[in-house]
């Protein structure tokens, strides 16, 4: 029986953060196979590699053959994403914000876990808020990139998902179990052995673990519980122009520590900013003013498209996977449409996802900094004492920036340059609705689209629209910044 | 029902009240969750100066609202929702009052936040002072507020209560916080540093009354012991140029813990001293002083007077009941002075009555009180808070509000012994304003007292009390079938007017400098 040879063995050798030195023990021909694998490490429009097998010589002399992550597929990837992003749909709890930060952990434990299969990319230890290092895959120890890919996200969904119905956990179960046999291409069992599929499995939980661990200090961490017995109770500002709780619930504050939480990549939430909103007023002609009966007016008079727009785009939690998991399900979509490979997948999962988290931590920090008063009670206040938005509820937390603004545009700026600027696409999300699917020209209409709609629904001004875009591209850009390859 | 009438005695004179909260054109709710199971109040005053009260609603998370009166007179009340500046969440009580003397009635916004203080402009319009005036901004859950002009200040004195430490919600017991004594500064422009009523044991209503008549106003205060700690009701001495400070058990006070929620006093038996009704869940008190004005010592009388309203009377509810809102005022114009409690559960609290109406206890000349809320048509079931009976159609029979919880305020008009086609007075009454040219224009602390032919009915002008509800406005006195009566005035410093007769069924203007003059709605 042959091994498969660690393709990535050279890659990990030279992890930047690596005190070690990584016992080397590729052959030349292995090396060589890199280069002809060289093939394209795992561009963006391109499917699976082929496989390509490479040998080497195993410390205990045993021949031993590996194919890297873009060897794969991304199938398990997307299978695993759709199941994450259904529990989010269904598990009480899991508001925008809480979503958004189960992804950016789902997304970063996929790409931690096969990285050491990605030639020529890093681990990003070092490089994230507080996570100076994670297991390292033993250089001599091939491993199988699907499988360490389904027990990763098997075990991250588990412990990032602990309050799921029984019936989604079985699902994770059932998942983890199936993958195999559902793509024997990718898990094709003449090729993995007992031992390779056992470490693999192995590495993947551990990844699991690591970043769980991690995850369990960034102050997000069951978020959905009732009361954070760490914290006082949030006692909301009060004064002329600030946020009070609307109707139609009047339901406290959401998440108000939110902002608080340690971001992935930027290295504080206050390092992007929305831009500065207009002076408080009430008084008739001033831009605040204007603002509110902009709103008013936009919202009461909004065309049927309009109208459309503002609930396709609502994502709201229990009925949808929320705004992040709308453009991680495009993401998907996406990537299964063109064949990526496991490669791409993590990398574009991580991306996304990650700067889709610090948007919200960034957006609740300036949120529950300025507590800027909604719509809804502006209007009441100033306007229309009997005014509420008819199409949406407004969400329970201060106006300014707009979560989908911030968040939307986060994605969009990840999207364009990982798949390109012209790319159209088709959103799927809500076909289960009947609302789709809806082609886009490309990822920034459809982040215009989604920020806008929240005017159209009568919940944001347009300045909490405007002014949450730069903020979004911010932690785009952030992350877009880290060093991926070496 | 009512109790069996001796043979000799004449039947109870029972006032209509008809709903008209939907014909008045009265839409607001108090909503609201935790931070708003208390307050939910009204304030009535009039700011166009045509003698009809204007109404001031708090929402609690809903938009306040202030409706300008269009009422005519003596006929359906019809109010007008109107800008007015005082636009507001977060709401839950108000009480209107003149703090700086120039005649246009100012208003204090009670909210969970900072309370404000808006300063009339005249015509129903309204702007924050809480800068102009240097009001503190405290964050905290506000919850009470009386007002009371110290001797030789222009400005009053102001005392605002808070309930519990709003970042506690998850142990609020013992977290009272401390209530807030506010003073003019040396220019008399602005008010100084507060001082602290220290402690603070969750206030739910507070008054400024001179309790034993000697010319200097006392701050009671209703506090809630659902909350504090070896907390009690409290008294504070309040003397010009000195500290605060509470009566003591030396000096006669007697130690007495409730579910203090609201205050309502007045003069019911006529010794000129005020008697104290405090509500409360189940165990509402009817205080009345034991030794006269020497001691600051009560004694309850609420069972001896038949005014415990510990239960609900019509319903099926048997559970105890609670009480908010308190207020003595004469509604069928009697001249005895009846009593008003608004009542309704804190919000499904098992323990207590679900259907808990209103309660309408007509005093009587033996100093009794009988229940006749059903009989008055005013048993509403809704779970009411604040409340206020104020004439809105200048018909001089007082009109009734209340604020409910969770559901609509309500409005109700008394149409004495008639219809509403056809009202019917059922007593004479005469209206009476107080007005001084100094800083306390209105001339609050002032007691009037109304001369029925050998018996008097005194009245202490007051800003407070009640549960998160206050008026300014016509003084009402019910003359029973007196045509004619005399009355007359101590205004604050302790000074008397002369008597003066006024004839039944008027509007008056006492004025210090002037004397009595009839006046007559423009």
């Amino acid at each position: 029986m042959s091994y498969l040879i660690p393709s990535i063995a050279p890659a990990l050798a030279q992890r930047r953060h690596s005190a070690k030195a990584w016992a080397l023990k590729a052959s030349a021909v292995a090396l060589a196979a890199i280069a002809a694998v060289a093939y394209c490490p795992h561009g963006y429009a391109q499917s699976a590699a082929p496989a390509a097998t490479l040998v080497a010589a195993k410390p205990e002399g045993a021949l031993v053959a590996a194919k890297p992550a873009s060897a794969f597929s991304s199938n398990v990837v997307y299978d695993w994403i759709y199941l994450d992003l259904q529990i989010i749909q269904q598990t009480p709890g899991f508001s925008p914000p809480v979503a958004a930060r189960a992804l950016g952990y789902l997304g970063l434990a996929l790409y931690e876990a096969v990285v050491p299969g990605m030639p020529g990319y890093q681990s990003l230890a070092g490089q994230l808020n507080d996570l100076s290092s994670l297991p390292w895959a033993q250089p001599d120890e091939p491993l199988h990139w699907p499988t360490v890919a389904n027990a990763a996200l098997a075990t991250m969904s588990r412990m990032m998902f602990p309050t799921a119905s029984a019936e989604n956990k079985g699902k994770i179960d059932l998942l983890e179990r199936n993958l195999p046999i559902k793509y024997s291409q990718d898990f094709n069992p003449s090729t993995i052995t007992a031992d390779i599929s056992n470490r693999s499995e192995t590495f993947g939980k551990l990844m699991a673990m690591a970043i769980m661990t991690w995850a369990r200090t960034d102050g997000g961490h069951e978020g959905w519980g009732p009361l954070r017995k760490d914290r006082p109770a949030w006692v909301p500002p009060s004064g002329t122009g600030k946020w009070s709780a609307t109707p139609p619930t009047f339901a406290p504050a959401l998440l108000p520590y939110w902002g608080q939480n340690r971001p992935f990549v930027i290295k504080k939430a206050s390092d992007c900013q929305a831009t500065v909103p207009p002076v408080y007023s009430e008084e008739p002609g001033s831009a605040f003013y204007k603002e509110g009966l902009e709103v008013y007016q936009i919202s009461n008079a909004a065309t049927q498209e309009q109208r459309q727009f503002a609930l396709y785009w609502a994502d709201d939690p229990g009925k949808t996977p929320t705004p992040a998991g709308h453009w991680a399900y495009i993401a998907n979509d996406i990537l299964k449409l063109r064949k990526a490979n496991l490669a791409t997948a993590a990398e574009t999962f991580a991306r996304l996802n990650m700067a889709m988290s610090d948007a919200f931590v960034a957006a609740w920090h300036t949120k529950y900094t300025l507590n800027i008063i909604r719509p809804v009670t502006y209007v009441q206040l100033g306007i229309d004492s009997n005014w509420v938005p008819t199409l949406l509820p407004t969400p329970p937390f201060p106006d300014y920036p707009s979560g989908h603004s911030v968040q939307s545009s986060a994605a969009y700026t990840v999207l364009e340059q990982l798949f390109g600027a012209d790319t159209p696409f088709v959103d799927n999300t809500h076909n289960d609705r009947g609302w789709g699917p809806r082609t886009f020209k490309n990822f920034k209409a459809a982040a215009d689209e989604a920020a806008l709609s929240r005017m159209y629904g009568g919940i944001h001004y347009r300045f909490s629209i405007e002014g949450g875009k730069p903020q979004g591209q911010c932690t785009a850009k952030a992350v877009m910044a880290l060093q991926f390859k070496r | 029902m009512l109790p069996a009438q001796a043979a000799d005695t004449p039947p109870l004179a029972i006032p209509h009240f008809v709903e008209e909260t939907d014909t008045a054109g009265l839409q607001i709710r108090y909503d609201g969750q935790d931070e708003f199971m208390v307050g939910g109040g009204v304030a009535t005053f009039d700011c166009d100066g045509d003698g009809l009260p204007e109404v001031y609603v708090t929402g609690g998370v809903n938009k306040a609202k202030f409706y300008r009166n269009k009422s005519r007179r003596g006929g359906p009340i019809q109010l007008k929702e109107e800008r007015s500046g005082l636009e507001l969440t977060s709401a839950t009580g108000a009480y209107p009052l003149d703090i700086d003397g120039d005649g246009k009635t100012d208003l204090v916004v009670l909210r969970v936040g900072e309370i404000e203080v808006f300063r009339g402009l005249g015509q129903c319009k309204f702007e924050r002072a809480n800068a102009l005036w240097n009001i503190p901004d405290n964050n905290d859950w506000h919850t009470a507020f009386s007002a009371t002009w110290e001797r030789g200040n222009s400005m009053p004195t102001l005392a605002i209560g808070s309930y519990y430490d709003r970042g506690r919600p998850d142990f609020p017991w013992g977290t009272c916080t401390p209530n807030l004594l506010l003073r003019p500064d040396a220019t008399g422009k602005k008010y100084a540093a507060p001082e602290l009523l220290s402690p603070g044991y969750c206030a739910l209503s507070m008054l400024f009354s001179d309790w034993n008549r000697s010319g200097q106003a006392s701050l009671r205060i209703a506090n809630d012991r659902e909350y504090y700690k070896g907390g009690q009701e409290q008294l504070w001495k309040v003397t010009p140029g000195q500290s605060p400070r509470l009566y003591t058990a030396e000096e006669g006070w007697k130690r007495l813990q409730v579910w203090g929620m609201g205050i309502a006093s007045h003069d019911v038996d006529g010794d000129g001293l005020p008697e104290v009704f405090i509500t409360s869940m189940a165990d509402n008190k009817f205080q009345k002083l034991e030794h006269g004005a020497n001691q600051p010592s009560y004694v309850d009388q609420a069972y001896k007077r038949g005014i415990t309203a510990h239960r609900p009377y019509v319903g099926g509810d048997i559970h105890p009941s609670t009480a908010w809102h308190a207020q003595f005022a004469d509604v069928n114009n009697d001249g005895y002075a009846d009593l008003f409690v608004v009542k309704g559960n804190v919000s499904t609290m098992p323990d207590f009555a679900i259907l808990d109406p209103n309660n309408l206890l007509l005093g009587e000349p033996d100093g009794h009180f009988t229940e006749v809320g059903q009989q008055a048509g005013m048993a509403s079931f809704l779970r009411g808070r604040g409340g206020m009976l104020v004439d809105l159609n200048g018909d001089g029979l007082l009109d009734m509000l209340v604020v409910n919880r969770m559901d609509k305020a309500q409005l109700w008009r008394n149409v004495g012994a008639g219809t509403p086609d056809q009202p019917q007075a059922m007593g004479h009454w005469l209206q009476l304003r107080l007005h001084q040219d100094s800083g306390n224009a209105d001339a609050v602390g002032a007691w009037v007292e109304v001369d029925l032919g050998g018996r008097i009915v005194r009245e202490e002008l007051t800003v407070g009390g009640g549960h998160a509800s206050g008026n300014l406005g016509w003084m009402h006195f019910g003359l029973g079938q007196a045509q004619e009566a005399k009355l007359r005035v101590q205004w604050p410093g302790g000074s008397w007017s002369d008597w003066v007769s006024a004839a039944a069924d008027r509007f008056y203007v006492l004025n210090r400098e002037t004397g009595l003059a009839a006046w007559k709605a423009p």
